[in-house]
């Protein structure tokens, strides 16, 4: 493991509250910054950026970059691969001094020591084989009810016929304390058979009638191909279908377990169920906040656009990047107790003569406030002439009538989470478009904040009940790039702890 | 955007003043959205920068800009609006720093790029009534008393920066000969114009909004720092670099080039947002 640092300050405007002593953490991913090139966006180089916090007016912030193994993407070194045991550049899951990141879909998490700031090791745990060269696991982790245990799956990816399929899953518990790890054996459920869909990108704990559960998020990415496409040509995509929720009943006597599906999630009918937040501290089931982006997350960018332009002739064309959704998302609120659910959801398109309603364009982050009583949701947008035609004609029925649909902008909202209604007011304070989808709640309330992030626009704090007010800013160029590289695209997430 | 009222004649105003205040209540009374305010949606706009040569200079407390802005309009009456530190120091002012630069680096800046060549004849203007806003209050009623109007998505930009502490300065500016033809819009050219603000880093600006006209811009851009530096600019390719001297100064420079695309862009022919979409 070769691990590089690039260390700099933020300039800052504002202050930093004394609550927020300590560090954000952000995985970002890094492209050239030719966008013609092309280059899956799963894959390309992953940076960790740490931004350490001190408070005062104007306070202090710095920046580690933290890039492990950043040869392994240049196109010109002769170690260039297409897989890679590791590459985190979505997901964050910290716990004490330790640190967890993954990517989006492939590979194994990479554990970084929080004190040192340097690479520990990489936790894969299923073989990998000549036919199965990739591994994916889940980029959020589960915690337990006191976070001393951490659950998350693996698998092996092979190459089938017309798609990638998922074998050898299995079920990874993490001591969170002593870095010790066992295993089950994980068998799908009966009424959910297809390999090719058995990916998670989240994962939660609950416990109910005093056994310990685990929900796993199968968003049922369809990836063709194992590899990235020597030559990014349009081609059939294999329409993924309907996510749903497996929920697994952990058993140490057992070394298999077997998955069931958790009702009334499949007949929502929507795609890519994402991330989520959980309340289960009743431990008698959970209350589940999730969201479906409505996007073909195993494809990116390439080829013709909606429209029948062609790439070379749009500029914010960007080959290999994060692909657009098809159509609007949703968020869900699911509550189950001794059995029993009730569901709400939201669903919205965008409506320009009425912002102040806001949308559920690709829904990305979702995260509650220290007591619950505050969600916050943010939604990447829709860029129109970003969205494939071969990916559109996939999803006939579904995709939105591009002689309508505009530019949606990004959005930040809070919400009830009672009722999942956005806590309106006539000033304003529960939305705020144009902000970057990466954010992290931080503090206790009824004093909490909420910061949100993205290299071009830089580190932004709010209090948690108004949105309209910025208390701090932070930028600097060298959030931007690494030499000709630069952050692209925008990181998805962040997360704050003290350290 | 297109000012469809630039001015208008003494008691007329006081009247006008007086709607836009009512206007301005009832916006404010239903959330800024504009479905209870139709008449603050832009018509038929079609203005945008679509092309920029900057120089900027950091000397590691202060950032100063110095731009020369390419302008396409349709119209007889435009304003540039943009975000700046509240801090700032705007100015319209004489400079040679671009030619300075130019000339050193044996180059004719924007005239060394194609794209910008085949967009012709370029009339020289000047900026005049220069305004700031400290409130999206005050820049509604602005745009609703001029009958510029505005689209809800680009406001929210501006929202986003007044609520980080920013402040909206804008100028107008008007060509000789107006365009009434998407095809051949009125091409502008305005120098001088520079903003110097505090800061240790370098900051570079926004990408502009798709204002109807220009998807993409094209820039050619210039950092000079005291001290040599790695920065980069966020989205344009480096496309040399080395050392130069501007009044007896000693320089280093970083030059940035190419096409960019706007902000809230959208398909081919497809109108902008307007009072009679039905959701």
């Amino acid at each position: 493991m070769v691990a590089e640092t690039q260390s700099f300050d933020l300039y800052v405007r504002g202050s930093i509250p004394a609550a927020m002593s300590g560090s954000l953490f952000v995985a970002a991913a890094r492209r050239h910054k030719d966008r013609s090139r092309f280059s899956r966006w799963h894959d390309s180089q992953a940076d960790l950026i740490r931004l350490d916090l001190l408070p005062g007016k104007p306070g202090r912030i710095r920046a580690r970059i933290l890039s492990v193994d950043p040869w392994k993407f240049c196109a010109n070194s002769k170690s260039a691969r297409p897989f890679y045991p590791f590459q985190p550049n979505h997901g964050l899951n910290i716990e004490g001094d330790s640190l967890w990141a993954t990517n989006l879909l492939f590979g194994a998490p990479l554990e970084v020591d929080l004190r040192t700031w340097k690479p520990r090791r990489s936790l894969a745990e299923v073989p990998l084989r000549p036919d199965a060269p990739q591994l994916s696991s889940t980029s959020h982790f589960a915690f337990d009810l006191d976070r001393r245990y951490a659950y998350f799956h693996e698998s092996a990816l092979t190459q089938g016929d017309r798609t990638v399929l998922a074998e050898n899953l299995v079920i990874v518990r993490l001591d969170t304390k002593t870095g010790t790890k066992r295993t089950w054996d994980l068998q799908a459920p009966q009424d959910d058979p297809a390999a090719e869909g058995h990916n998670f990108h989240s994962a939660f704990y609950f416990e109910e009638a005093g056994k310990p559960f685990l929900g796993l998020l199968r968003t049922g990415a369809i990836v063709e191909s194992l590899a990235p496409h020597s030559v990014p040509a349009d081609h059939d995509v294999v329409p993924m279908q309907p996510s749903t929720i497996w929920i697994v009943q952990l058993d140490d006597s057992r070394s298999t377990l077997v998955a069931t599906l958790l009702p009334g999630i499949r007949q929502l009918g929507a795609i890519a169920l994402s991330h989520l937040d959980v309340d289960a501290s009743s431990r008698n089931g959970f209350v589940l906040y999730a969201n479906y982006k409505q996007a073909d997350v195993a494809e990116e960018t390439h080829g013709e656009n909606l429209y029948g332009e062609q790439p070379a002739d749009v500029a914010e064309h960007y080959s290999g990047m994060i692909v657009e959704a098809i159509n609007y998302g949703m968020v869900f609120r699911y509550h189950r107790v001794n059995g029993q659910y009730s569901l709400r959801s939201f669903s919205r398109a965008y409506d320009s003569q009425r912002t102040s309603l806001g949308h559920s364009w690709l829904p990305i982050n979702i995260e509650l406030n220290s007591s619950r009583n505050r969600l916050f949701c943010s939604f990447a947008g829709f860029r129109p002439r970003l969205l494939p035609r071969h990916i559109a004609r996939a999803y006939r029925d579904a995709v939105v009538d591009i002689h309508r649909i505009r530019h949606v902008p990004s959005l930040l909202m809070r919400f009830d989470p009672a009722t999942l209604v956005p806590d309106f007011d006539n000033q304003r304070t529960y939305l705020s478009y144009t902000e970057p989808v990466a954010f992290a709640v931080a503090g206790d309330a009824p004093n909490d904040f909420i910061w949100t992030f993205s290299p071009e626009t830089g580190l932004k704090l709010y209090r948690s009940h108004d949105l309209s007010q910025v208390l701090c800013h932070a930028v600097s160029p060298y959030l931007m790039n690494w030499r000709d590289t630069h952050f692209r695209p925008d990181p998805a997430h962040m997360v704050f702890a003290h350290t | 955007m297109a000012l469809r009222r630039p001015s208008v004649e003494g008691p007329e105003f006081a009247s006008l003043v007086r709607q836009t205040n009512d206007v301005l209540a009832r916006l404010e009374a239903n959330r800024f959205d504009f479905a209870t305010v139709p008449e603050l949606f832009a018509k038929d706009a079609a203005a945008d920068v679509i092309a920029k040569e900057i120089v900027h200079v950091h000397d590691g407390k202060t950032m100063t800009r110095y731009g020369r802005l390419i302008m396409g309009g349709v119209g007889s009456h435009f304003n540039l609006m943009g975000p700046i530190p509240p801090n700032a120091r705007l100015q319209i002012t004489p400079t040679t720093i671009l030619s300075d630069v130019n000339r050193q680096l044996k180059s004719k800046g924007l005239s060394d790029l194609p794209e910008y060549r085949k967009l012709g004849n370029v009339e020289e203007i000047e900026f005049f009534n220069y305004e700031i806003f400290y409130t999206l209050r005050d820049l509604a009623f602005w745009l609703v008393l001029h009958d510029a109007g505005s689209f809800p998505s680009s406001l929210e930009v501006m929202v986003r920066h007044i609520a980080a502490g920013n402040i909206v300065q804008s100028n107008q500016y008007s060509p000789r000969k107006p365009s009434r033809n998407r095809k051949q819009p009125a091409m502008m050219a305005a120098g001088c114009l520079s903003v110097s603000f505090p800061t240790s880093v370098v900051e570079w600006m926004d990408k502009p909004i798709f204002g109807g006209l220009a998807p993409d811009t094209i820039h050619v851009e210039t950092l000079l720092t005291s001290k040599k530096s790695g920065v980069s600019h966020p989205y344009l390719p480096l496309q040399r670099e080395g050392k130069l001297t501007l009044k007896g100064k000693s320089y280093y420079y970083r030059r940035f080039v190419g096409v960019t695309p706007k902000d809230g862009l959208r398909g081919p022919n497809i109108k902008a947002e307007n009072a009679a979409d039905k959701y």
